[in-house]
């Protein structure tokens, strides 16, 4: 019997399979899925800024740096091989722009950023990133299989 | 910042005018009966927006106007999207299906709906604090209300930790509901409780 964990916004969580990980309508925010297709273990955090800025304390999954450390250590615990993790990402819209303005500030563009970097960084191949364009998204990852199903209102649905 | 209950009861208050300015220019605009409730005031870190707000991926049409001033903010206006579509036939006067996804006709109908609204709080706010507050251009998304949303909290700057809400709902026959919520930027909330003498 799988469950679906859901994943609120600047949250993260692991599981185990059969279970799925949800986190619903993400506009700028990413959701970043890693998994341990071997071991069938993984998680996704919400991430909503691209760093923490060295600043501590605070809600330390709500920034892409410090979700990466906190999800890599989860998982780990789990009993996931750091070489064999894969990533997927999805987000990173731009759900906004105001007349006449120049969009200065894509964050849903540097929320992206920042995840790839951090992944680089640790070495995770990044197979999936559906992310800009100006909707929301909801996904559903399924740790076992590593598929990640994105829902749009308008953009239809698919499994990647 | 530390908010006492007695100032979220001043709020509350607030709220409650500005909601009754806005059911009334609605039910003017709509010429049907517009009713509100009591506004509700949190004061919560926006982890837990989806709490007060319920399903996050529910689509909804969102009206945002950037509230400049001394004391700014960001004031939304959402309304379910059959809420929505319901709103654009009564200003239009028609029964014909309106695509709120794709309809300019419907969208920019919406922006000023959601303008008039707006401008309704930021009154009563103007009027107890003496600080005078101007509303931006609207901007006008429809999609899942946790993906506009999160954009709006994101967008320019960073919020503090803990965000306050003033929301209120109004509704209509048939079928009309709608909710406004207001963020006041970082040091906003502290200058309109000192301007009220809170």
């Amino acid at each position: 019997m799988s469950v679906v964990i859901s994943v609120g916004m600047a949250d993260y969580k692991i599981a185990r399979a059969p279970d799925l990980l949800l986190t619903a309508g993400l506009g700028s925010c990413i959701g970043i899925c890693i998994h341990d297709p071997f071991l069938k273990v993984g998680g996704m955090a919400h991430i909503m800024l691209p760093t923490a800025n060295g600043s501590l304390g605070g809600n330390l999954a709500k920034y892409a740096d410090t979700a990466m450390e906190l999800l890599l250590r989860d998982i780990a615990g789990m009993g996931a091989n750091k070489s064999r993790l894969r990533a997927k990402m999805a987000g990173g819209a731009q759900m906004f722009s105001f007349p006449g303005k120049p969009p200065v500030l894509k964050i849903g563009d540097r929320n992206a950023e920042a995840v790839e970097k951090e992944l680089k960084k640790y070495g995770i191949p990044l197979l999936v990133a559906d992310v800009g364009g100006s909707f929301g998204r909801t996904i559903h990852f399924d740790v076992g299989t590593g598929a990640l199903r994105i829902r749009t209102i308008n953009q239809g649905e698919k499994v990647v | 910042m530390k908010i006492t209950q007695f100032q979220l009861d001043a709020l509350r208050e607030i709220g409650n005018i500005g909601s009754g300015h806005a059911a009334t220019a609605l039910s003017v605009l709509l010429q049907r009966r517009i009713d509100m409730s009591v506004p509700k005031v949190w004061a919560i870190p926006f982890e837990q927006v989806s709490e007060i707000i319920g399903q996050l991926d529910t689509p909804q049409a969102v009206i945002y106007v950037k509230v400049e001033g001394e004391a700014s903010g960001k004031a939304v206006f959402f309304f379910p999207v059959e809420s929505a579509e319901i709103v654009v036939q009564a200003l239009f006067g028609t029964s014909e299906q309106m695509d709120l996804y794709t309809s300019e006709m419907a969208q920019s109908a919406l922006k000023e709906v959601g303008n008039i609204l707006v401008s309704s709080f930021i009154m009563a706010l103007t009027q107890f604090s003496g600080i005078p507050l101007q509303p931006s251009v609207p901007a006008l998304a429809v999609d899942m209300i946790g993906a506009i949303l999160d954009a709006i909290f994101l967008e320019e700057g960073v919020l503090d930790e803990t965000v306050l809400f003033i929301d209120t709902q109004l509704s209509g026959t048939p079928k009309i509901e709608g909710q406004f919520i207001f963020l006041p930027d970082a040091g906003s909330l502290k200058k309109l409780l000192g301007a009220m003498g809170l």
